[in-house]
């Protein structure tokens, strides 16, 4: 057995067969524990009743993380303690771009603070360039030989994130996700789905969580576990999100979380606000043939003026309709697609869209976060729906705008009633804008 | 309730007339979506490996029955299709044993309207069970006492499911009859999960027919 891959993670071997002595650096530990009514399993950190997870012979799996393994009384875990052998090269940053004065103000404190091994929460808008401000902590934990892991809840994210961290610094990197074909190697600098992060035990002396606030993670006890796991005792912790939920502000307020602002976009420009429009009944209108007026107003205008946008739906079911009526309405020469999650096209469509092949994309919320199209509008068709919740929308909003050629656009809504989220998300966005435009006259002073 | 495979609620009104048969009411374990993804063998069937035949024996069942001079009576439930592949890969090999649930009520309905004397689920090997945890035969007959009439040795290299179809009819007898036991006249209904080539079943068979069975049948979830 090759240690090395051992080296901070925690690897499940059977009994069966494993007699002989093991070589003196593993440390051998329980995968369960068995209580009065339920099993508690130690590495999803989730109990059971024991009926539900009962094998015959009075032994135990733990049916919550089945999908990385299954944890049963029948094996153990094999540990390495993470040894911290690499040998980084002197500059180890390849990256040449330059930070704006903002950017490196927040950079320098993150950089600071992880120095110290703090846990900190960064609390940057969306198309602030989150990414590139880690770029100067993550080359100062590299170069003090410190393993350093980035996970983010999507896989879309690690997938982006990958080609750039490559381009930018002078490591080899691991990039662990469900899908991957490549089989685990132990690199110093590990990019991750937070799934992953279940397979590491105190591994880390820098980990950086991008978009903490996504599904799964959020909500998600066992991954918020993992991350204390995978983290060591010691080390620093960096969660980053626009759109921070109720938890993070309690730790905030609570003192066990650090925060850095960023309030302002990369270009220096506010969020663009939400504009909502009251249409009742519309999904009955769309399955009868019909568009809300304003709607099909606001499709022809762009449609006219080639204006590029995504429009949001809040299930897979609505798209068929909508396309049908869209084909109908929509001069011929307009090109759009629709996208789903199980969409077998999707990364083409993404792409298509990329290469200005569409003039828009119908979408649910799959495109909500972590994709970039330049110089877009966004429309939300029942944005009061559930699936939509205030950060969703925010995240939706953030397409808006990125880029510095064009940091205008429009979000506007459709809805049938004002819902708790979208005034939520509007105070938010509102907030954000106070907090920038107080900067803004600040920079503007000095 | 969830459904144990898609993991979304279900939704379960008991029927009014089961409210009147006192009966014990079974939620269903899966949600209708799921369930529409099994697709059920509906005759007419091969008599022997009980797979959709258009004219009695098919052309494998005949080759059986040149092989031994007789056939087996099987009866398979379900298609192997995809759903199938998926469910038996995360029942056996993921290793999610509520899943014997999924499957429990359609296999009780088919051994309780049989006669037999014992019932034999096919084994696994020591090193599976020491692994999987769990005889994923054993398991979709949970509730009966199976008759453990037969052990399985080491399998040596691949195993069943892994090898190619001429890999598989030429594996060896792999069962052993436990000792001391008599089959004289006795009705035997074997138990298995795939009937794939039929080949793990014709050996329990053999040896059970051998050791003085007076018929062999057998039930398989899926073929």
């Amino acid at each position: 057995m090759d240690t090395k891959l051992l080296a901070g993670r925690r690897q499940l071997v059977n009994r069966w067969g494993q007699d002989q002595a093991q070589p003196a650096n593993v440390v051998v530990s329980p995968t369960m524990t068995v209580e009065k009514t339920q099993v508690h399993c130690l590495r999803c950190d989730q109990r059971t009743s024991r009926a539900q997870a009962m094998l015959p012979n009075d032994q135990y799996y733990c049916p919550k993380c089945l999908n990385l393994g299954r944890v049963s009384t029948l094996a153990r875990f094999y540990h390495v303690p993470e040894p911290n052998q690499f040998y980084p090269p002197a500059d180890v940053l390849a990256w040449q771009g330059h930070l704006s004065s903002l950017q490196t103000r927040v950079a320098s404190e993150v950089k600071h603070s992880m120095a110290n091994h703090e846990h900190r929460l960064l609390w940057a808008v969306t198309g602030a360039g989150k990414t590139e401000m880690i770029f100067p902590t993550v080359a100062q934990a590299l170069q003090r030989k410190e393993r350093v892991g980035i996970a983010s809840p999507r896989v879309d994210v690690c997938l982006e994130l990958y080609p750039r961290f490559t381009a930018a610094f002078r490591v080899p990197i691991a990039l662990l996700h469900g899908r991957a074909k490549e089989s685990y190697s132990y690199k110093q600098l590990t990019i991750c789905t937070t799934h992953q992060l279940l397979r590491f035990y105190h591994a880390f002396d820098l980990l950086i969580v991008d978009e903490v606030d996504a599904f799964p993670y959020a909500s998600n006890k066992a991954l918020l576990y993992a991350t204390k796991q995978a983290l060591k005792p010691t080390g620093g912790l960096l969660l980053m999100t626009a759109t921070p939920g109720k938890t993070l502000f309690e730790a905030v307020r609570r003192g066990h979380l650090q925060v850095s602002y960023l309030p302002l976009r990369y270009h220096g420009h506010l969020l663009p606000e939400i504009h909502c429009h009251l249409c009742w009944h519309w999904r009955a209108m769309l399955n009868k043939g019909r568009l809300p007026a304003h709607l099909l107003f606001w499709l022809k205008t762009r449609c006219r003026s080639q204006q590029r946008f995504l429009l949001f739906v809040p299930r897979i079911s609505d798209l068929g309709p909508l396309k049908d009526i869209l084909q109908r309405v929509l001069p011929h020469s307009v090109k759009f697609a629709t996208v789903y999650s199980n969409d077998p096209d999707r990364l083409t469509k993404v792409q298509a869209m990329r290469d200005h092949q569409y003039l828009f994309l119908v979408t649910t919320t799959i495109l909500e976060r972590g994709v970039t199209f330049p110089g877009i509008d966004v429309g939300v068709l029942g944005a009061d729906e559930p699936v939509f919740s205030s950060s969703a929308l925010v995240q939706i909003a953030g397409r808006v705008g990125r880029s510095a050629k064009c940091p205008n656009g429009q979000v506007h809504f459709w809805i049938n009633e004002y819902s708790r989220s979208i005034r939520q998300a509007q105070k938010e966005i509102r907030t954000m804008n106070i907090k920038g435009r107080r900067l803004l006259s600040e920079m503007s002073a000095l | 309730m969830k459904c144990l495979l898609c993991n979304r609620p279900i939704y379960w009104q008991v029927p009014i007339a089961k409210l009147f048969l006192f009966g014990p009411l079974t939620p269903p374990r899966i949600c209708e979506r799921c369930r529409a993804k099994f697709q059920h063998y509906m005759g007419p069937f091969c008599p022997c490996c009980g797979r959709s035949s258009g004219n009695g024996l098919c052309a494998e069942c005949r080759r059986w029955q040149d092989q031994y001079g007789w056939v087996l009576h099987n009866r398979c439930l379900y298609h192997y299709n995809q759903a199938m592949k998926e469910f038996m890969h995360r029942y056996k090999f993921v290793g999610d044993y509520r899943l014997r649930a999924v499957f429990h009520a359609e296999m009780q309905s088919f051994i309780d309207r049989q006669q037999y004397d014992y019932l034999v689920p096919i084994p696994v090997t020591q090193e599976t069970m020491a692994t999987r945890g769990f005889n994923q035969t054993a398991g979709l007959i949970d509730g009966y006492d199976g008759h453990l009439l037969l052990t399985r040795a080491v399998e040596k290299g691949v195993p069943q499911s892994a090898k190619s179809r001429e890999q598989r009819l030429q594996t060896p007898q792999p069962f052993k009859l436990q000792p001391d036991v008599s089959l004289d006249h006795r009705r035997i209904l074997l138990v298995d999960d795939i009937y794939t080539t039929g080949r793990t079943l014709y050996h329990a068979a053999t040896l059970l027919k051998a050791a003085g069975a007076a018929s062999v049948s057998s039930l398989t979830l899926s073929g």
